[in-house]
């Protein structure tokens, strides 16, 4: 096996996660994982040992990802988001069982782009509002403001459909 | 339940185990050759031109360099004091193999999903009429069960200390287990990196360094064999003989085949130095000195391993003998340990000795000159070479090597066995350049 193949064996899995949280459907999530895959094998002397591998492959991934949204022009930010900005935790009257995974991702998916982004960044990647700002070319009170506003309708929708599923 | 909407997506996310179907794997594979194919053909062209061209103004220049030793030899040859013998030419040629890796196919993907079952709780409701009677039953059926509980526990314990040698060695097992990921995980990034690096597969390296020689024979000097006169059972091959600390210069050019191998070749002023001690100076008694020495024009003087023997003779007389050979080594190096940036590497080989420096020197209280040279020594030998080196990629053109090298010369006298062939230890260093 070449080592090429042997590194898409390695971390195929975890970057196709990564796929699919940003892509529209799993269609979509193949063709990211693709490009990912072949930016990777082209960039990998940039990769300098210093952190994880793993960690390197799933920002080049995130990349692409984003560049997809950018060349579909849906991720279009506005400046004047900073004003409804929310810091405060956001709760759902919810049993966690009771929710299954799919509902969740397909929740995210309706979300606006710019919001799903953030949101998809922030609370599932881990990055910071500092380096999401970077990422996007967007202040981090934009970023913040758009987590808000996706935190509020995810609420919003999940606690819509456990009023109507009692 | 209220829930923090960030931790309930975060937990639920951690479920998700998917896989790609296998055709992700095998449109990239396709890309990828494409990819390769078309850069083959953009830079295998200039490639080939380049490399013709260092070829040929390398052997250029090891052509100049032994025409210019020559010439200095035929002049050392019309001085009538000395009697060097005439370098023959010496052509060399070159080879150079490509490696070509493999690929295999992936295997089956699946993908599949994960759901969590809740289980039912249980419940236990007892009589308020049997309570008073049951109490003494009850108290008695709760002893057995903390017992049995107990012994269970107790057994389970029995069980983990008993078992706990097979558990060290499951938990050994996939430590290493681990380790060799990690290690096939760094091995494939390295061969990807070495992949896109391929255009800088050449280094030179100059080379500068020290050594110290030494025999496995006992004492012997290889100066000669003659018997003394006043002590019969006394022969000079028997005085102390032992190596000096020498220098290295010259220059290694390497070529990067795999990953892991490279080839090394190159050219070194190699030098090897014996000092002979105990020795008294004469002027009459020929058949006691050393009979593998060719004495210059002009020297009178001759020496022995006794001092009873009549004239005039100094007691602290050394001969220092003096080897330079040019070498040319052929050697693979093969990557141990650390990664292309920094690695250690072991060097296994032999190199071609071609005699270029032959000097025999007295050091007394009365001289100190030059006096000969021995006449039994090969004009060209071998050498088994073998080492370690450590190579520090300080930067894309520029790489820091140091070696430390063991050689065993072979074919290194005319009538002395290999066991009297000397061998070197030594340590050499130098920056060198990629292209």
């Amino acid at each position: 096996m070449s080592a090429q193949a042997e590194i898409y064996k390695l971390f195929a899995d975890k970057l196709f996660r990564v796929c699919l949280k940003y892509s529209k459907n799993y269609q979509d999530a193949q063709d990211t994982l693709q490009d990912s895959f072949l930016m990777i094998f082209k960039d990998i002397k940039k990769f300098k040992h210093k952190g994880s591998f793993e960690g390197w492959a799933k920002r080049v991934t995130v990349n692409v990802a984003l560049q997809k949204f950018r060349d579909k022009s849906v991720l279009q930010f506005d400046a004047m988001e900073d004003s409804n900005i929310s810091e405060e935790d956001v709760f759902v009257d919810v049993d966690e069982k009771n929710i299954s995974l799919d509902f969740l991702l397909s929740l995210i998916k309706e979300l606006p782009p710019k919001y799903q982004v953030v949101f998809n960044l922030y609370i599932l990647d881990r990055y910071s509002h500092q380096e999401i700002s970077e990422l996007l070319k967007i202040s981090t009170g934009t970023s913040k403001s758009n987590l808000s506003r996706a935190r509020k309708i995810l609420q919003e929708k999940i606690n819509n459909s456990t009023n109507k599923s009692l | 339940m209220k829930i923090n909407i960030d931790k309930l997506f975060q937990n639920k996310i951690k479920e998700l185990k998917v896989t790609p179907p296998y055709g992700v794997w095998s449109s990239i594979e396709t890309k990828l050759k494409r990819r390769r194919m078309l850069r083959f053909f953009g830079v295998s062209f200039v490639s080939l031109m380049s490399f013709m061209f260092l070829f040929s103004h390398a052997e250029k220049i090891v052509t100049t360099d032994l025409q210019k030793n020559t010439t200095t030899k035929q002049l050392v040859k019309e001085d009538p004091a000395n009697k060097f013998s005439i370098v023959p030419e010496v052509k060399t040629t070159k080879k150079v193999s490509l490696f070509v890796s493999d690929k295999s196919k992936e295997g089956h993907l699946k993908l599949t999903s994960t759901q969590k079952i809740s289980s039912p709780k249980n419940s236990r409701k007892l009589s308020s009429n049997y309570k008073k009677q049951e109490s003494v039953k009850e108290e008695s059926f709760q002893k057995v069960i903390t017992n049995t509980v107990f012994e269970k526990k107790l057994k389970k314990f029995d069980y983990s200390v008993n078992n706990l040698d097979s558990l060290k060695k499951i938990k050994k097992k996939d430590l290493k287990k681990k380790r060799k990921e990690l290690v096939k995980k760094n091995d494939a990034i390295d061969s990807i990196k070495f992949e896109k690096d391929k255009r800088k597969r050449w280094n030179i390296i100059p080379v500068l360094g020290v050594s110290n020689s030494g025999r496995f024979s006992k004492n012997t000097t290889t100066l000669g064999s003659q018997r003394a006169v006043t002590y019969p059972e006394k022969y000079f091959d028997d005085n102390q003989s032992s190596g000096l600390i020498s220098n290295i210069l010259g220059f290694n050019i390497v070529f990067r085949a795999t990953n892991r191998i490279s080839i090394q070749t190159g050219i070194i002023s190699k030098e090897l130095r014996f000092i002979t001690e105990g020795l008294f100076l004469t002027e009459f008694i020929p058949d006691v000195n050393p009979t593998n020495i060719v004495y210059n024009p002009g020297v009178e003087v001759r020496f022995t391993n006794t001092p009873e023997i009549g004239g005039a003779y100094s007691e602290s007389t050394s001969l220092t003998q003096t080897i330079v050979y040019m070498e040319m080594p052929f050697e693979l190096k093969y990557r141990m340990f650390g990664n292309l940036k920094f690695n250690t590497n072991f060097i296994g080989g032999f190199s071609f000795l071609y005699l270029n420096k032959n000097e025999i020197r007295a050091k007394s209280n009365l001289l100190s000159r030059s006096i000969g040279k021995a006449d039994n020594i090969l004009t060209t030998s071998l050498s088994v070479n073998l080492g370690l080196d450590i190579e520090y990629h300080l930067s894309k053109r520029f790489v820091f090597n140091s070696a430390f090298m063991f050689k065993k010369h072979y074919n290194t006298y005319l009538n002395y066995g290999n066991e009297a062939a000397p061998y070197t230890i030594g340590m050499h260093a130098g920056i060198g350049y990629k292209f």
